[in-house]
């Protein structure tokens, strides 16, 4: 069946059951593979991506939820890296493997354009995606600096 | 299918207009040697797929120069978020001035390795990362290219302009006459490879260093992390790929019995059904080739198997999930629970069968008796490796050719399991690296591959993305070596031990970090036997193997003995260190004691601990302390526990000595992962079995660190003011997954009085 969804500012028509999570959408479908799949049971959130300016976590997110609405994933997020997030993880140079860090930095501009300066229990409450190379310090002052950056 | 577009481009005969030079430094009687190579084509590279080579003159295979004046500084070492992509251009930067932003990392393929004679794989095996990524040989060996390179670089210049060497100065990706005028390395990269020397130019002398240990550079992926665009594994896309989803025998070491495919061939893309059969005879290796890890049931063999391929990974999952599936569950299903492996266990430390006896220095049986001061046993569970990325890979098998596309950590291995698996001849196999998300050992022994070969072979011609669900990922892995270890000691009459006993029993049990311990020196009786005892489930190498658990019970146990003997443990342990030939150790021990201000008031409810060990020693001797190798870390955990038993760590301190840095905020990154990696491991992790089968398949019943964990540090502070900065530059992702687990149970028995000797620490009830 085709659906026509927003992603990142452009129209795509996709041809796939409305169930089909997504996160498979975006990365077979539309070729954005810059989400990534982690556990696929909303628990790690290599998977999020802003639905309306909100963090979703695509795994869990049935293809229907999405029509109508405006879908940013991390290709989206800037059209350069200049995000005060993607300056800031740059910055203070976070990434280890780097697979995660774009649900990282995705949940992270959804907490800052919600909470422009959160404080340390906020970051803890609205960052808890998973990072096995265990870059959570340097994620949570990532997350001050892009406060600082924006 | 026919293979077509960019596949194939690789395999095109070099033409004469986009010849490749090599020179081979310094092997052939000091001068350098320029020849002609007839390797693989080049393509237009980019960087997120970094299997993909660029245009350019080849001055030897670690670095080219192109037209567009991208230098390109190729690897043989994975980069798994480790950063070696980004270590050896910084290397290479230190005698040849470097446009960062014009730097590409590339790998040298194994196969690039098997045509020109194992050139890259001297020491054995072609260089993959776990660990000693940074040999000084490869050191001095791309610090005098990147010398070599530059006086060519100048000497052609020169030529150009008909100008003397000595007006032409090199800077960042150009050359320059001392009249303003200026060349790109890339315009005049071909004509310099064809300059002959007088003589060989010598590297700097260490003391002008000006980049390594003196700069810290991001790593060169970063922008593409930023932005997504980086290939994994899993992300990548070849014309005419399909997907499939994997299902190996829940109990390890089963087999299929059976499965109705019908009941889902009509479901939406879904293209076919595969079975891989574990008992069908593999080809082996022609005579004279060898697999680095072999090729063993254990480590890389065949599991029973069934996947579903369809158009998408999505369709192919979700067939899979609903075709009907039976399996024989075998031998495996004798441990009906965790518990009756972990008595198992204990019975073989209580009743010993057979122990290998690694060392028995003077008579610790003797000494000890029945009236053991300090006693203590301990246990380190079964871990998965949880890969942020899952196992996948895609390969295609034609007649006479095989082609990997793998998030590996060993792609020279993956090569021979190929090859093993296929029946064609190793020269037959390429092997392309993506990009990794992390490996922590998991991608070494290449089982992954194995499977995702023996997949695609029943789809000849169509490249098979095989893709591992998060379930099968954490179902079928390659554990962390389960052990248990049983710790005995008599005291002397200042409280120091004159007398170990160390009995360790488990999967692939070693004495690594406790038959080489310096302590050695001080105990003049000690007895270690180890005892491999396993149940049905894979083991393998898991982030500093064998050592996260020995390090672990031996620090434990010496901070028992000196909270036994009512002395400080790190003067405790300075004493123990007292004839040790390696200072390192003590200057450590007295930085962490310093910086993390061991000994002063820390405040109610707050307590720390200390450990040390070393990683890498195991290499130059299992069975006897030698200093000056390895990495050397030193640590204090600062501790609180609250009135419901959480434990909270707000600060830890790491002093470390690998010799010399050569990117020192990378360094500190693995550091640092690591500190959180071995707490949150400690805290957590516990993989369980049930009538043989892994219990847990996700992070819902899989606790892992997070942001928002109690436990989860606060503060990571490295320190490196203790560092030898001699000629070693040891390995830093390996060595803080030892010391930190030990100083926390430290400081957590000096808050409680109860010892955590069991991981995981979260299941003791502190409150």
């Amino acid at each position: 069946m085709a659906v026509t969804i927003n992603v990142n500012g452009q129209s795509h028509e996709v041809d796939a059951d409305p169930s089909m999570p997504l996160l498979w959408v975006l990365r077979d479908k539309i070729g954005l593979t810059g989400t990534k799949y982690g556990c696929g049971i909303n628990q790690c959130g290599a998977c999020t991506v802003h639905i309306d300016g909100q963090a979703v976590r695509s795994c869990n997110t049935p293809l229907a939820r999405a029509v109508g609405q405006s879908v940013v994933t991390i290709e989206g997020l800037s059209a350069d890296s200049s995000h005060p997030v993607q300056r800031a993880w740059t910055e203070l140079n976070v990434a280890q493997c780097g697979y995660c860090q774009s649900g990282q930095m995705m949940a992270a501009a959804a907490l800052l354009a919600q909470s422009p300066n959160p404080t340390d229990a906020q970051i803890d409450q609205a960052m808890d995606n998973v990072c096995r190379c265990g870059t959570y310090l340097r994620i949570r002052s990532a997350v001050h600096r892009a406060a600082e950056l924006a | 299918m026919a293979l077509m577009g960019k596949l194939a481009i690789r395999h095109r005969p070099l033409s004469v207009n986009r010849r490749q030079f090599v020179l081979s430094t310094l092997a052939l009687g000091g001068g350098l040697m320029i020849g002609l190579t007839p390797y693989r084509e080049s393509m237009a590279a980019t960087s997120a797929k970094p299997w993909e080579g660029g245009e350019g003159t080849e001055f030897t295979a670690y670095l080219s120069i192109g037209p567009d004046n991208i230098v390109t500084v190729r690897s043989t070492t994975p980069d798994i978020g480790n950063g070696t992509f980004t270590a050896n251009p910084m290397i290479i930067s230190e005698e040849l001035p470097l446009d960062w932003s014009l730097v590409r990392g590339e790998y040298i393929p194994p196969e690039r390795d098997l045509a020109e004679g194992g050139k890259y794989s001297t020491s054995g095996y072609l260089a993959y990362f776990s660990g000693r990524s940074t040999e000084p040989e490869k050191l001095h060996e791309l610090l005098q290219l990147a010398a070599s390179t530059r006086e060519r670089l100048r000497q052609a210049a020169a030529e150009e302009w008909s100008a003397a060497v000595a007006d032409v100065t090199v800077e960042e990706g150009r050359l320059r006459h001392a009249d303003g005028r200026t060349l790109t390395y890339g315009e005049v990269a071909e004509k310099a490879a064809t300059v002959e020397l007088a003589e060989e130019p010598a590297p700097k002398p260490r003391a002008d260093w000006a980049v390594l240990g003196k700069q810290s550079r991001n790593k060169l992926q970063m922008p593409m992390i930023m932005n997504g665009s980086t290939v994994y594994g899993i992300d990548l896309k070849l014309p005419g790929m399909v997907y499939a989803a994997l299902r190996q025998s829940p109990v390890q070491g089963g087999r299929l019995k059976s499965y109705d495919f019908e009941a889902v061939r009509g479901l939406s893309g879904v293209r076919g059904v595969a079975v891989v059969d574990p008992d069908e005879p593999r080809a082996g290796l022609p005579e004279g080739f060898r697999a680095p890890f072999g090729l063993t049931a254990s480590q890389n063999g065949p599991q029973a198997a069934i996947a579903v391929i369809a158009d998408s990974y999505w369709e192919a999952q979700t067939a899979l999930d609903l075709m009907p599936v039976e399996w024989e569950a075998g031998e495996g299903a004798r441990w009906t629970s965790t518990q009756t492996f972990y008595d198992h266990l204990s019975d073989r430390l209580t009743n010993p069968v057979d122990p290998n006896i690694v060392v028995a220095e003077g008579d610790a049986e003797a000494e000890i008796g029945d009236a053991a001061d300090v006693e203590a046993e301990f246990l380190t569970p079964y871990m998965d490796h949880f890969t942020m990325e899952p196992l996948n890979g895609t390969a295609l098998v034609e007649a006479d050719r095989l082609e990997m596309w793998l998030p590996t950590q060993h792609t020279q291995q993956a090569l021979f399991v190929g090859a093993d698996e296929t029946g064609l001849h190793p020269e037959k196999v390429l092997v392309n690296q993506t990009w990794v998300g992390t490996g922590f050992g998991r991608r070494v022994y290449n089982d992954d591959t194995r499977m995702v070969v023996a997949v695609a072979k029943t789809m000849p011609g169509v490249p098979v993305k095989v893709v591992w669900s998060r379930e099968e990922s954490m179902r079928q892995g390659r554990y962390r070596q389960v052990m248990a270890g049983r710790f005995t000691a008599k005291l002397d009459e200042s409280g120091m031990p004159k007398a170990i006993k160390s009995s360790i029993a488990g999967a692939g049990a070693g004495h690594m970090g406790i038959a080489n311990s310096p302590y050695r020196l001080a105990v003049p009786n000690w007895l270690i036997q180890t005892q491999n005892v396993n149940s049905n489930l894979l083991t393998g190498p898991w982030r500093g193997p064998g050592w996260n658990s020995n390090c672990f019970m031996l620090e434990s146990f010496i901070n028992q003995c000196a909270e036994k003997a009512g002395i400080d443990a790190i003067e405790y342990r300075k004493t123990l260190l007292a004839e040790f030939e390696d200072p390192a150790w003590i200057r450590l021990l007295d930085l962490v004691k310093e910086k993390s201000g061991w000994g002063t008031d820390q405040g109610r409810g707050i307590a720390q601990g200390v450990a040390i060990g070393n990683w890498g020693m195991g290499g130059y001797s299992s069975t006897a302390p030698v200093g000056f190798s390895g990495t050397t870390v030193a640590t204090v955990v600062t501790a609180e526990v609250s009135r419901r038993g959480d434990i909270y760590i707000p600060r830890v301190d790491l002093a470390v000595d690998l010799g010399s840095l050569i990117n020192e905020d990378a360094v500190r990154q693995m550091l640092e992962g690591g500190v959180v990696m071995t707490l949150g491991a400690a805290m957590h992790e516990e993989i369980n079995l049930n009538n043989g089968r892994v219990v847990e398949g996700n992070l819902d019943s899989y606790r892992l660190a997070r942001q928002n964990d109690p436990s989860l540090p606060l503060e990571i502070h490295v320190h490196f003011e203790g560092l030898s900065n001699g000629e070693r530059f040891s390995e830093a992702g390996e060595p803080p997954m030892g010391p930190p687990p030990p100083a926390l149970a430290h400081a957590v028995y000096k808050l409680t009085g109860q010892w955590l000797n069991r991981m995981p620490f979260g299941r003791q009830n502190l409150a």
